[in-house]
């Protein structure tokens, strides 16, 4: 009866993959101004008694790539390894959480067995308050702002300021040289509805801050 | 009986019972599964969605084209492609249409939750959330042209 047994767990076991260990399953990284990737290493071994082999590693988008150091995908008891993740930061902005899935050999492969988070901290070196003006439609058209803020390391100044609305009039202020700016906008009237798009030129070095993008909005009747 | 024969007999009674099972009941569901009770603050079931909506797609512009949802936009973030862009057509349609559902791959993929941060952040939407199960809950669906 007791090899019964033994052999009864063993099987079960078997049916349910040990996972790896990883003293740290979340990452935190700050990316650089000037990054284009980012790049976050996960350190495991496995404590089990049993080899543990990976099926798959996923990064959930195109934007992640994941990979084992030296493609190894089966781990003897004890051995430790290392999973490194690349984040390509694009157009993202902000915190990022990125996750990764790990599947293991014997385990459902409709789910991760185990999953790791990279957090990416992205600076935000232009922020635009609001990003939308919006007058109701037939509104006194009084004159609104938007306040514009640089934090990167450098201040960055507003080159020009272009929209090819004929019902908007605008005019940018300079509240600090490379640091704050505010852009007032007035509507001529709002008796027609519409959206306007204001263009706001940077000399930032990092392209993806170069152009910046505020609109002003008339909603039809009804509408929010 | 020894124990070899044990093991046999609880084996056998096993797979019969699992044989039997997937007779009558099918083969296991494979497809994804929406519980409106645990999703995310922000997430939607597809079953919610209440037409008319903005679709926004999160993946790759070569996925869009292939097998996009018809009607969806574009907006990802890979670095080749014009945020400005996107960020003007979809505030044009969020006029018309001011409740967004962003959807990308899978359950995996992050990204639709970082758009649909951008388009709250317009501040021209009445409610944007991101479809639980992503693309292939659509697929799914059959809300894809060719998907079942």
């Amino acid at each position: 009866m007791k090899i019964f047994v033994v052999l009864w767990f063993a099987l079960a076991g078997m049916l349910c993959g040990a996972g790896l260990t990883f003293p740290e399953p979340l990452k935190e990284i700050s990316a650089g101004v000037e990054a284009t990737t980012v790049t976050a290493e996960f350190d495991f071994k496995n404590e089990t008694a049993e080899p543990v082999s990976l099926t798959k590693i996923d990064g959930g988008c195109a934007c992640m790539s994941v990979k084992t150091s030296g493609g190894q995908m089966k781990f003897e008891p004890g051995e430790s390894g290392k999973i490194q993740a690349v984040f390509e930061v694009g157009n993202f902005s902000g915190t990022v959480d990125k996750v990764i899935g790990l599947w293991l050999a014997g385990n459902s492969s409709d789910e991760p067995s185990q999953q790791l988070t990279v957090r990416v901290h992205i600076p935000v070196l232009v922020t635009l308050e609001p990003k939308t003006l919006k007058w109701p439609y037939q509104s006194e058209p009084v004159t609104q702002k938007i306040q514009i803020r640089m934090s990167g390391p450098k201040p960055i100044k507003i080159l020009s300021v272009s929209s090819a609305s004929k019902i908007f009039k605008y005019e940018l202020k300079t509240v600090e040289e490379g640091s704050h700016y505010e852009l007032s906008i007035t509507p001529d009237h709002t008796t027609t509805p519409g959206l306007a798009v204001f263009r706001i030129e940077t000399d930032s070095d990092s392209p993806k801050h170069k152009i910046q993008q505020v609109f002003a909005v008339i909603p039809r009747a009804g509408k929010p | 009986m020894n124990s070899f024969l044990q093991l046999t007999a609880v084996v056998g009674i096993s797979a019969l019972g699992a044989g039997g099972t997937y007779l009558i009941k099918g083969p296991p569901v494979r497809t994804l599964v929406c519980d409106p009770a645990r999703l995310k603050p922000d997430e939607v079931c597809l079953s919610q969605v209440t037409e008319p909506v903005l679709w926004i797609d999160a993946r790759l512009r070569r996925e869009w084209e292939m097998d996009g949802l018809p009607g969806s936009l574009l907006w990802n973030t890979d670095p080749k492609e014009d945020l400005a862009i996107f960020e003007a057509t979809v505030a044009e349609r969020l006029l018309e249409t001011p409740r967004v559902v962003v959807y990308c791959g899978d359950e995996s993929c992050g990204i639709s939750r970082q758009v649909a941060d951008r388009i709250r952040a317009l501040g021209l939407a009445e409610e944007v959330k991101v479809l639980h199960g992503g693309w292939r809950t659509l697929s799914e669906a059959g809300r894809i042209k060719g998907s079942n």
